[in-house]
């Protein structure tokens, strides 16, 4: 083998191993479609267990979106190194009742997991969702770390401004994936409901997404598609989000929010911070894309 | 010649070196967050038997640590069995032993002339502690075994076994991966790091951890033998020790097989055994022709010369070792500190940090961030292998305490979670011209997201910028609040831009030096 071989060589071999990566095309089917009015169901009261159960029922409970033998992901907000009580993770007691919920419906496997931002093993462990988990002590329940491996390249068609990114495979594969965020205050996006959890499944530099962020939230929420967005707002962070640490800027509401619909979901959230779904580019970004209802007046609103 | 039935006594020998080394790379393993905020084991416990760093970091530090007291221990030890902790404890050792299989020593009997010299750093190294230069755990040897394991071999077995799973998990049929998988998912749980971790210094580390063996090929424990500055100390104590290896005699003719095979180089013309430096073995017992060799607690009178020192070299160790440290003072260093050099919180002032740290690593291997580094010169000579924060790699975490908790020497001190809160290592600065938001008028405010103190350090304020297309936007811009601000270094490290951060720390206002801080902003 001389010089011009080798270099020829070099590069057939890696270029060989650029194009062996897999490319995923989600071809979101009709999104634009009309679609009839979107349901969606508000829920209080002091025990959070039986509350997830009370804000399903009128969407037609959980039997409605898992189906025996589904691979069910339940994606919470568990970024954060914080306790329960500084709100800026997913209530441990709510993320556990969803999973007993699929559990009940027959769900075959139940994943939960979160891409965070402080180190992931503080977060599963002090957000008190890994507790709350173990005792449910089902073996079709899992709560693993992020496998890097896992991380594929997506082609997002429909994306505007975000067309290429890598996203979590588990997120994908799921027959059922429930988006179960945290409702609380943000600086840059003024609030992070369910689009913005959506970057928990997501790999890469996260941070660059931070520019003109309301419409790369809807540009992955073209192909990161909750059958069911459940809403925390049982304790809801006012100031210093998204994580907090102040208990002075928690307020307690009590309150679930449950819609299949996640536009809508995200904009009837948004009352209770006193601000208008106008106000949140994400919801602005991905009602113009239809991906869902973000007019109050059209949202049929059950109250459970 | 009976071939003895009983096992020979140097298997015992072995064993016991097997399960010390076991016990090593178990609380090596356990020097990780384990799922609570207190560490379950005594990982340190290695650095605090350890005679040597403790009676260095009480010479720098002129006052008793305490925490390294257990190191009493090892002293008495040997002043009983004599350096038998060199030969059937020390991890060091065993790993000297076993590199001995792969880079075979030369065979027969070596000369022990060069013994002397561990005698003479471990002289320069007390003395030159005394008076402020530090040196004590560049050639410690649990120092030097534990800085190549965590900065260079675990990270190397970690990314061999990953990427090897890695390899099954995109490119092998179903049927492997239903094989594979399940022994990953166990090597992830009770073996393997949790993250990739890198590590400042890691082949430097491996580097010098490489000597050790290699030396091994002109002298069998060649750094034991000669180098050794533990060893060093502990062969003083062994001279008095009570349990010894007793020699042969005239009347064993011209056989000097034990001479031969010993590892230690400690066993003379005559066939005396010398405390100093046998280490208990017991080669010698098994092999010698006639089971002359014994041990006993009757020690032989002592011989004059047996340590090998020169009175003349003793004397000149003494002296670099008191007049070195007179040169620091002309360093850059001694008038302006290295701005970079952010020390973990908890870290003592610098002179007395430089003085108690023992340069082994743990605070590194430890670190949830790896955020955690050895310095290279941004101290000096003396300060390489102390950590120091490296944002852009790894930031502090807020609630993590683990750094205080496995430093043997104290020289981080062991904080509560409220005082770790409130332990300022440095301060963040905005670089304007590479910030997103300043410089590009493009919104970002990722740090601000980070920030971990309830009351954010890092706030921002809408402003009206003038961006490449000379449209002028309303953008979020951040600025730090100095009160609040820790030095965390999470802000630096998430900052999204590719290269530079644009928004970093440096040691200005750090707690545990006064007069580090500009009052009356």
């Amino acid at each position: 083998m001389d010089r011009r071989q080798f270099i020829k060589d070099v590069f057939l071999w890696s270029a060989g191993a650029t194009l062996a990566i897999p490319q995923f095309r989600i071809i979101p089917s009709a999104l634009a479609a009309d679609k009839p009015q979107p349901l969606l169901s508000v829920a209080k009261g002091a025990d959070y267990t039986a509350l997830v159960a009370q804000v399903l029922a009128p969407l037609g409970g959980m039997a409605q979106f898992v189906k025996a033998g589904d691979r069910v992901v339940i994606k919470p907000n568990m970024g954060w190194d914080r306790s329960p009580e500084q709100a800026a993770n997913t209530n441990p007691l709510v993320v556990m009742a969803l999973a007993n919920l699929a559990l009940q419906a027959g769900a075959g496997k139940v994943m939960i997991f979160d891409r965070s931002c402080n180190e992931p093993r503080r977060c599963y462990a002090n957000s008190g969702i890994q507790a709350a988990l173990a005792g449910l002590d089902d073996r079709r329940l899992k709560m693993d770390h992020m496998d890097s491996r896992k991380f594929v390249p997506v082609q997002i068609v429909r994306g505007k401004l975000l067309t290429n990114w890598e996203i979590y495979k588990d997120a994908l594969d799921a027959d059922c994936y429930i988006n179960a965020p945290v409702a609380k205050h943000h600086g840059l996006s003024r609030l992070t409901l369910g689009l913005k959890n959506s970057m928990g499944v997501i790999g890469g530099n996260r941070g660059d997404l931070h520019h003109d962020l309301g419409q790369k939230l809807a540009d992955l929420a073209t192909v990161i598609r909750p059958k069911l967005t459940v809403i925390d707002a049982t304790r809801i962070l006012l100031r210093n989000g998204p994580q907090g640490g102040d208990l002075k800027d928690v307020k307690q509401l009590d309150t679930l929010i449950a819609s299949a619909d996640p536009v809508a979901a995200d904009a009837y959230a948004t009352t209770l911070f006193d601000l208008q779904p106008a106000d949140i580019d994400s919801t602005v970004a991905a009602n113009k894309m239809g991906l869902g209802e973000m007019d109050l007046a059209r949202i049929k609103v059950l109250t459970a | 010649m009976v071939r003895n039935k009983k096992i020979q006594p140097y298997l015992w020998r072995r064993l016991s070196q097997l399960l010390f080394f076991a016990l090593f790379l178990f609380l090596f393993i356990k020097t990780d967050y384990s799922g609570s905020d207190e560490l379950e084991y005594a990982v340190n416990i290695l650095f605090r038997i350890d005679p040597l760093l403790a009676l260095a970091a009480i010479f720098a530090g002129k006052t008793i640590v305490a925490l390294m007291l257990p190191a009493l221990f090892t002293l008495l030890f040997s002043l009983v069995f004599g350096r038998s902790f060199c030969g059937w404890i020390c991890p060091m050792g065993t790993v000297v032993d076993g590199g001995a299989y792969f880079l075979p020593p030369p065979k027969g009997p070596a000369g022990n002339d060069l013994r002397a010299i561990k005698y003479y750093l471990l002289v320069f190294i007390l003395v030159a502690a005394c008076l402020g230069l530090p040196m004590a755990g560049y050639l410690d040897p649990f120092s030097l075994l534990v800085r190549a394991f965590s900065f260079a071999l675990y990270p190397a077995f970690d990314f061999a076994v990953s990427s090897f799973f890695g390899f099954t998990y995109r490119h092998a049929p179903d049927w492997v991966n239903a094989a594979t998988e399940p022994v990953y998912e166990l090597l992830k749980k009770f073996i393997l790091p949790f993250s990739h971790k890198v590590y400042a210094l890691s082949l430097f580390s491996l580097l010098l951890f490489a000597m050790v063996l290699v030396l091994n090929h002109w002298q069998r424990r060649f750094f034991c033998r000669n180098l050794c500055p533990l060893g060093g100390l502990l062969a003083l104590v062994s001279r008095f020790s009570w349990l010894v290896a007793q020699g042969g005699d005239e009347q064993c003719g011209k056989c000097r097989l034990c001479r031969a095979i010993c590892r230690m180089g400690a066993i003379d013309e005559d066939r005396r055994i010398s405390p100093a430096d046998c280490n208990l073995c017991l080669d010698c017992l098994a092999l010698c022709p006639r089971n002359r060799i014994h041990l006993s607690f009757q020690r032989p009178p002592l011989t004059a010369g047996s340590y090998g020192m020169s009175r003349r070299a003793f004397a000149g160790s003494v002296a670099t070792g008191a007049l070195l440290p007179l040169f620091l003072q002309s360093r850059l260093l001694a008038r302006q500190p290295d701005p970079l050099l952010i020390r973990p919180p908890g870290a003592l002032p610098e002179e007395e940090f430089l003085g108690r740290c023992v340069r082994c690593g743990e605070c590194m291997k430890v670190c949830i961030g790896n955020a955690l580094h050895s310095a290279f010169l941004e101290a000096g000579i003396e300060g390489m292998f102390t950590p120091l924060v490296r944002s852009r790699i790894g930031y502090c975490e807020y609630n993590c305490t683990l750094c205080g908790q496995v430093c043997p020497s104290g020289a981080i001190k062991k904080l509560t979670l409220p005082a770790k809160h409130a332990a300022v290592i440095g301060r963040v600065f905005f670089d304007k011209n590479l910030c997103l938001p300043y410089a590009k008028g493009i919104g970002c405010i990722v740090c601000e997201e980070h920030c971990p103190t309830p009351d954010k350090a890092i706030k921002f304020r809408p402003q009206p910028v003038v961006n490449a297309r000379g449209e002028t936007v309303t953008v979020l811009q951040p600025f730090v609040v100095d009160e609040l601000c820790i030095g965390c270094g999470i802000c630096e490290n998430k900052c999204p831009l590719p290269g530079r951060a644009a928004v970093r720390v440096t040691s200005e206002g750090q707690t545990r030096q006064a007069g580090q801080a500009l009052t009356g902003r």
